[in-house]
Protein backbone atom coordinates (compact mmCIF):
# COMPACT_ATOMS: atom_id res chain seq x y z
CA UNK A 1 0.00 0.00 0.00
CA UNK A 2 2.39 2.77 0.95
CA UNK A 3 4.99 1.74 -1.80
CA UNK A 4 2.21 2.94 -4.22
CA UNK A 5 0.55 5.65 -2.12
CA UNK A 6 4.00 7.93 -1.47
CA UNK A 7 4.65 7.75 -5.68
CA UNK A 8 7.18 9.94 -7.15
CA UNK A 9 4.82 12.30 -8.38
CA UNK A 10 3.68 13.00 -5.05
CA UNK A 11 7.33 13.29 -3.54
CA UNK A 12 8.14 15.96 -6.04
CA UNK A 13 5.12 18.26 -5.18
CA UNK A 14 5.84 20.96 -2.36
CA UNK A 15 3.69 22.40 0.38
CA UNK A 16 2.97 25.37 1.15
CA UNK A 17 1.70 27.04 4.08
CA UNK A 18 -1.67 29.42 3.78
CA UNK A 19 -1.86 32.72 5.33
CA UNK A 20 -4.75 34.93 5.68
CA UNK A 21 -4.07 38.61 4.74
CA UNK A 22 -2.76 40.87 7.14
CA UNK A 23 -6.20 42.07 8.35
CA UNK A 24 -6.42 38.73 9.90
CA UNK A 25 -3.18 38.90 11.50
CA UNK A 26 -1.76 36.34 8.81
CA UNK A 27 -3.22 33.33 10.33
CA UNK A 28 -1.98 30.06 9.17
CA UNK A 29 -4.59 28.56 7.34
CA UNK A 30 -3.31 25.60 6.50
CA UNK A 31 -1.30 23.45 3.62
CA UNK A 32 -1.35 22.42 0.19
CA UNK A 33 0.67 20.77 -2.23
CA UNK A 34 1.63 21.60 -5.78
CA UNK A 35 4.44 20.71 -8.00
CA UNK A 36 4.81 24.45 -9.44
CA UNK A 37 4.14 27.44 -7.80
CA UNK A 38 2.05 28.64 -10.19
CA UNK A 39 -0.65 25.77 -10.00
CA UNK A 40 -0.97 27.25 -6.38
CA UNK A 41 -2.64 30.27 -7.48
CA UNK A 42 -6.28 30.87 -7.42
CA UNK A 43 -7.15 28.11 -5.09
CA UNK A 44 -9.65 28.59 -2.55
CA UNK A 45 -8.97 27.43 1.23
CA UNK A 46 -12.19 28.10 3.69
CA UNK A 47 -11.92 28.53 7.40
CA UNK A 48 -14.85 29.35 9.99
CA UNK A 49 -14.47 32.38 12.05
CA UNK A 50 -13.83 29.90 15.45
CA UNK A 51 -10.58 28.20 13.74
CA UNK A 52 -9.26 31.95 12.78
CA UNK A 53 -9.81 33.90 15.85
CA UNK A 54 -9.91 30.81 18.13
CA UNK A 55 -13.26 31.53 19.55
CA UNK A 56 -15.92 28.73 19.58
CA UNK A 57 -18.53 31.94 19.19
CA UNK A 58 -17.42 32.54 15.35
CA UNK A 59 -18.17 28.43 14.40
CA UNK A 60 -21.34 29.30 12.41
CA UNK A 61 -19.36 31.93 10.04
CA UNK A 62 -16.84 30.50 6.85
CA UNK A 63 -14.32 32.82 5.48
CA UNK A 64 -12.97 31.84 2.53
CA UNK A 65 -9.66 33.41 1.04
CA UNK A 66 -8.14 32.88 -2.42
CA UNK A 67 -4.56 32.54 -3.16
CA UNK A 68 -3.19 35.36 -4.69
CA UNK A 69 0.54 35.14 -4.27
CA UNK A 70 3.21 32.35 -3.85
CA UNK A 71 6.76 32.88 -2.47
CA UNK A 72 8.95 30.33 -1.54
CA UNK A 73 7.34 27.72 0.37
CA UNK A 74 4.02 30.32 1.79
CA UNK A 75 0.82 31.39 -0.43
CA UNK A 76 -0.55 34.61 0.30
CA UNK A 77 -4.33 35.38 0.19
CA UNK A 78 -7.13 37.62 -0.26
CA UNK A 79 -10.35 37.50 1.31
CA UNK A 80 -13.32 36.63 -0.98
CA UNK A 81 -16.29 35.04 1.29
CA UNK A 82 -17.76 35.47 4.08
CA UNK A 83 -20.84 32.94 4.43
CA UNK A 84 -23.14 31.75 7.11
CA UNK A 85 -23.02 27.85 7.65
CA UNK A 86 -26.42 26.06 6.67
CA UNK A 87 -26.98 24.24 9.29
CA UNK A 88 -26.71 27.91 11.61
CA UNK A 89 -28.95 29.35 8.87
CA UNK A 90 -31.86 26.85 9.09
CA UNK A 91 -32.01 26.78 12.31
CA UNK A 92 -32.53 30.81 12.80
CA UNK A 93 -35.83 30.09 10.59
CA UNK A 94 -38.60 29.14 12.65
CA UNK A 95 -42.65 28.70 12.09
CA UNK A 96 -44.80 31.19 12.09
CA UNK A 97 -42.03 34.21 11.94
CA UNK A 98 -41.04 36.23 8.53
CA UNK A 99 -37.35 35.90 7.08
CA UNK A 100 -36.70 39.11 5.17
CA UNK A 101 -33.63 38.73 2.79
CA UNK A 102 -31.86 41.01 0.66
CA UNK A 103 -28.97 41.13 -1.96
CA UNK A 104 -27.28 44.20 -2.45
CA UNK A 105 -24.63 44.87 -4.74
CA UNK A 106 -22.43 47.75 -3.64
CA UNK A 107 -19.30 49.73 -4.59
CA UNK A 108 -16.68 50.14 -1.46
CA UNK A 109 -15.27 53.79 -1.42
CA UNK A 110 -12.11 52.05 -2.70
CA UNK A 111 -14.03 50.85 -5.57
CA UNK A 112 -14.27 47.13 -4.62
CA UNK A 113 -17.50 45.89 -5.99
CA UNK A 114 -19.29 43.28 -3.38
CA UNK A 115 -22.50 41.38 -3.37
CA UNK A 116 -24.24 41.53 0.62
CA UNK A 117 -26.51 39.43 1.83
CA UNK A 118 -28.80 40.31 5.02
CA UNK A 119 -31.30 38.78 6.46
CA UNK A 120 -33.27 39.35 9.33
CA UNK A 121 -35.74 37.35 11.72
CA UNK A 122 -39.05 38.51 13.15
CA UNK A 123 -40.78 36.92 16.63
CA UNK A 124 -43.48 36.74 14.48
CA UNK A 125 -44.99 37.02 11.31
CA UNK A 126 -44.62 40.34 9.78
CA UNK A 127 -47.01 41.93 7.36
CA UNK A 128 -45.74 43.03 3.92
CA UNK A 129 -45.38 46.56 4.81
CA UNK A 130 -43.24 45.58 7.11
CA UNK A 131 -41.40 43.38 5.62
CA UNK A 132 -40.74 46.14 2.50
CA UNK A 133 -39.99 48.22 4.91
CA UNK A 134 -37.37 46.79 7.50
CA UNK A 135 -35.69 45.51 3.74
CA UNK A 136 -35.58 49.17 2.81
CA UNK A 137 -33.40 50.02 6.00
CA UNK A 138 -31.31 47.12 5.53
CA UNK A 139 -30.76 48.40 2.18
CA UNK A 140 -30.21 51.85 3.02
CA UNK A 141 -27.56 50.75 6.10
CA UNK A 142 -25.66 48.49 3.13
CA UNK A 143 -25.49 51.28 0.62
CA UNK A 144 -24.59 54.41 3.11
CA UNK A 145 -21.94 51.61 5.22
CA UNK A 146 -20.47 50.50 2.03
CA UNK A 147 -20.38 53.93 0.36
CA UNK A 148 -18.28 55.43 3.13
CA UNK A 149 -15.97 52.47 4.04
CA UNK A 150 -12.68 51.14 2.13
CA UNK A 151 -13.00 47.05 1.65
CA UNK A 152 -10.95 46.46 4.16
CA UNK A 153 -13.21 47.88 6.63
CA UNK A 154 -16.06 46.70 5.47
CA UNK A 155 -15.09 43.31 5.51
CA UNK A 156 -14.21 43.86 9.60
CA UNK A 157 -17.46 45.43 10.04
CA UNK A 158 -19.00 42.42 8.39
CA UNK A 159 -17.29 39.86 10.18
CA UNK A 160 -17.41 41.31 13.19
CA UNK A 161 -20.90 41.84 12.97
CA UNK A 162 -21.06 45.48 13.57
CA UNK A 163 -22.80 45.90 10.05
CA UNK A 164 -25.55 43.31 11.09
CA UNK A 165 -26.22 45.18 15.12
CA UNK A 166 -26.48 48.46 13.42
CA UNK A 167 -29.52 47.38 10.72
CA UNK A 168 -30.85 44.98 14.14
CA UNK A 169 -31.24 48.65 16.05
CA UNK A 170 -32.33 50.54 13.10
CA UNK A 171 -35.08 48.03 12.04
CA UNK A 172 -36.38 46.95 15.26
CA UNK A 173 -38.48 49.56 15.94
CA UNK A 174 -40.49 48.78 12.92
CA UNK A 175 -41.50 44.99 14.06
CA UNK A 176 -39.52 42.84 16.69
CA UNK A 177 -36.98 41.71 15.28
CA UNK A 178 -35.24 38.17 16.85
CA UNK A 179 -32.05 37.82 14.83
CA UNK A 180 -30.11 40.17 12.43
CA UNK A 181 -27.19 38.24 10.30
CA UNK A 182 -25.22 38.67 7.28
CA UNK A 183 -25.34 35.35 5.80
CA UNK A 184 -23.10 36.42 2.65
CA UNK A 185 -20.55 38.66 1.59
CA UNK A 186 -18.63 37.89 -1.66
CA UNK A 187 -16.18 40.31 -3.60
CA UNK A 188 -17.64 40.52 -7.11
CA UNK A 189 -14.91 42.83 -8.60
CA UNK A 190 -11.41 44.35 -7.81
CA UNK A 191 -10.74 48.25 -8.59
CA UNK A 192 -8.96 47.31 -11.46
CA UNK A 193 -11.77 45.16 -13.00
CA UNK A 194 -14.53 47.53 -12.17
CA UNK A 195 -12.38 50.08 -14.24
CA UNK A 196 -11.71 47.73 -16.92
CA UNK A 197 -15.63 47.57 -17.17
CA UNK A 198 -16.23 51.07 -17.13
CA UNK A 199 -13.84 51.92 -19.72
CA UNK A 200 -15.11 49.02 -21.98
CA UNK A 201 -18.81 50.04 -21.44
CA UNK A 202 -20.55 51.96 -23.91
CA UNK A 203 -23.10 54.67 -23.42
CA UNK A 204 -26.79 53.59 -24.19
CA UNK A 205 -28.51 57.06 -23.41
CA UNK A 206 -28.33 59.83 -26.21
CA UNK B 1 -5.84 25.08 13.88
CA UNK B 2 -2.65 23.04 16.35
CA UNK B 3 0.51 23.54 15.40
CA UNK B 4 2.38 21.64 12.83
CA UNK B 5 -0.22 19.23 11.36
CA UNK B 6 -1.60 18.51 8.44
CA UNK B 7 -5.41 18.51 7.80
CA UNK B 8 -6.84 17.59 4.97
CA UNK B 9 -10.71 17.15 3.28
CA UNK B 10 -12.52 14.27 3.03
CA UNK B 11 -15.51 14.68 0.71
CA UNK B 12 -18.15 11.49 1.29
CA UNK B 13 -20.32 11.54 -1.21
CA UNK B 14 -23.47 8.92 0.23
CA UNK B 15 -25.93 7.93 -1.80
CA UNK B 16 -28.15 5.31 -1.95
CA UNK B 17 -26.20 3.02 -4.29
CA UNK B 18 -22.91 3.54 -3.81
CA UNK B 19 -20.33 5.21 -1.33
CA UNK B 20 -17.42 7.62 -2.57
CA UNK B 21 -14.79 9.03 -0.41
CA UNK B 22 -11.91 11.70 -1.81
CA UNK B 23 -9.75 12.88 0.64
CA UNK B 24 -8.12 16.12 -0.56
CA UNK B 25 -5.79 19.15 0.72
CA UNK B 26 -7.23 22.12 2.14
CA UNK B 27 -8.04 23.68 -0.36
CA UNK B 28 -9.90 20.64 -2.39
CA UNK B 29 -7.76 21.22 -5.78
CA UNK B 30 -4.95 18.19 -5.01
CA UNK B 31 -6.46 14.71 -4.04
CA UNK B 32 -4.38 12.48 -1.91
CA UNK B 33 -6.51 9.53 -1.90
CA UNK B 34 -9.81 7.93 -3.09
CA UNK B 35 -11.75 4.95 -2.81
CA UNK B 36 -15.34 3.95 -4.03
CA UNK B 37 -18.13 0.97 -2.88
CA UNK B 38 -16.90 -1.13 -5.85
CA UNK B 39 -13.30 -1.29 -4.90
CA UNK B 40 -13.94 -3.64 -1.35
CA UNK B 41 -17.18 -5.49 -2.49
CA UNK B 42 -18.67 -7.61 -5.29
CA UNK B 43 -22.14 -7.59 -5.33
CA UNK B 44 -23.71 -3.85 -6.82
CA UNK B 45 -26.25 -3.31 -4.26
CA UNK B 46 -23.31 -3.69 -1.57
CA UNK B 47 -21.44 -0.73 -2.41
CA UNK B 48 -23.72 1.55 -0.51
CA UNK B 49 -23.55 -0.73 2.75
CA UNK B 50 -22.22 0.55 6.09
CA UNK B 51 -19.83 -2.31 5.78
CA UNK B 52 -18.37 -1.32 2.67
CA UNK B 53 -17.94 1.87 3.71
CA UNK B 54 -16.16 1.27 6.87
CA UNK B 55 -13.69 -1.13 4.67
CA UNK B 56 -13.04 1.45 2.51
CA UNK B 57 -12.58 4.36 5.09
CA UNK B 58 -10.33 2.15 6.97
CA UNK B 59 -7.68 1.91 4.10
CA UNK B 60 -7.91 5.03 2.98
CA UNK B 61 -7.46 6.17 6.36
CA UNK B 62 -3.91 4.36 6.41
CA UNK B 63 -3.00 5.52 3.01
CA UNK B 64 -3.51 8.89 3.75
CA UNK B 65 -1.69 8.77 7.17
CA UNK B 66 1.25 7.62 5.51
CA UNK B 67 1.25 10.70 3.54
CA UNK B 68 1.53 13.00 6.60
CA UNK B 69 -2.06 13.79 7.34
CA UNK B 70 -3.23 14.01 10.48
CA UNK B 71 -6.88 15.14 10.49
CA UNK B 72 -10.06 15.69 8.41
CA UNK B 73 -12.81 17.80 8.01
CA UNK B 74 -15.57 16.14 6.60
CA UNK B 75 -18.14 17.20 3.98
CA UNK B 76 -20.77 14.88 3.95
CA UNK B 77 -23.37 14.78 0.90
CA UNK B 78 -26.32 13.36 -0.56
CA UNK B 79 -27.51 12.78 -3.91
CA UNK B 80 -29.36 16.44 -3.57
CA UNK B 81 -30.87 18.06 -6.68
CA UNK B 82 -34.57 16.91 -7.32
CA UNK B 83 -33.70 13.31 -5.42
CA UNK B 84 -33.00 13.13 -1.65
CA UNK B 85 -31.45 15.57 0.50
CA UNK B 86 -30.35 13.28 3.18
CA UNK B 87 -27.03 11.12 2.78
CA UNK B 88 -26.99 7.41 2.48
CA UNK B 89 -26.24 4.72 4.77
CA UNK B 90 -22.70 5.20 4.12
CA UNK B 91 -21.66 8.45 5.30
CA UNK B 92 -22.19 7.48 8.75
CA UNK B 93 -19.99 4.47 9.05
CA UNK B 94 -17.86 6.54 6.61
CA UNK B 95 -17.08 9.39 9.16
CA UNK B 96 -16.70 6.49 12.80
CA UNK B 97 -14.34 4.15 10.79
CA UNK B 98 -12.48 7.59 9.76
CA UNK B 99 -12.16 8.42 13.73
CA UNK B 100 -11.63 4.95 14.72
CA UNK B 101 -8.80 4.80 12.36
CA UNK B 102 -6.56 7.54 14.60
CA UNK B 103 -7.55 10.38 12.49
CA UNK B 104 -8.50 13.94 13.76
CA UNK B 105 -12.34 14.32 12.47
CA UNK B 106 -12.50 18.54 12.42
CA UNK B 107 -16.06 20.22 11.40
CA UNK B 108 -18.21 17.94 9.78
CA UNK B 109 -20.50 20.18 7.11
CA UNK B 110 -23.29 18.87 4.72
CA UNK B 111 -22.72 19.84 1.65
CA UNK B 112 -26.10 18.25 -0.48
CA UNK B 113 -26.67 20.33 -3.35
CA UNK B 114 -29.65 21.80 -2.67
CA UNK B 115 -32.40 23.38 -5.60
CA UNK B 116 -33.32 27.42 -5.30
CA UNK B 117 -35.95 25.54 -8.09
CA UNK B 118 -34.95 23.43 -10.91
CA UNK B 119 -36.77 20.75 -12.85
CA UNK B 120 -39.51 18.47 -11.55
CA UNK B 121 -38.20 15.77 -9.52
CA UNK B 122 -38.38 11.84 -11.05
CA UNK B 123 -40.63 10.90 -7.92
CA UNK B 124 -43.12 13.62 -8.87
CA UNK B 125 -43.15 13.15 -12.45
CA UNK B 126 -46.41 12.04 -14.07
CA UNK B 127 -48.81 14.71 -12.51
Amino acid sequence: MSERSVSKQKQEKRWYTVQAPEQFDREELGKTPADEPDKALGRTIETTLGDLKNDASGNNTKLTFKITEVASDTAYTEFIKHELTRDYLRSLVRRGSSKIEAYITVLTADDYRVQIQPVALTTKSADESQEKAIRRTMIDLVRENARERTFEDLTDSVVEGRLSSAIYNEAKTIYPLRRVEIQKMTLEARPEEVAAEEEASVDVDE
Amino acid sequence: MAEDETWGIAHVHASFNNTIITITDQTGAETIAKSSGGTVVKQNRDEASPYAAMQMAEEIAEDVQAQGIDGVHVRVRGPGGNQQTNPGPGAQATIRALARAGLEIGRIEDVTPIPHDGTRGPKNAGF
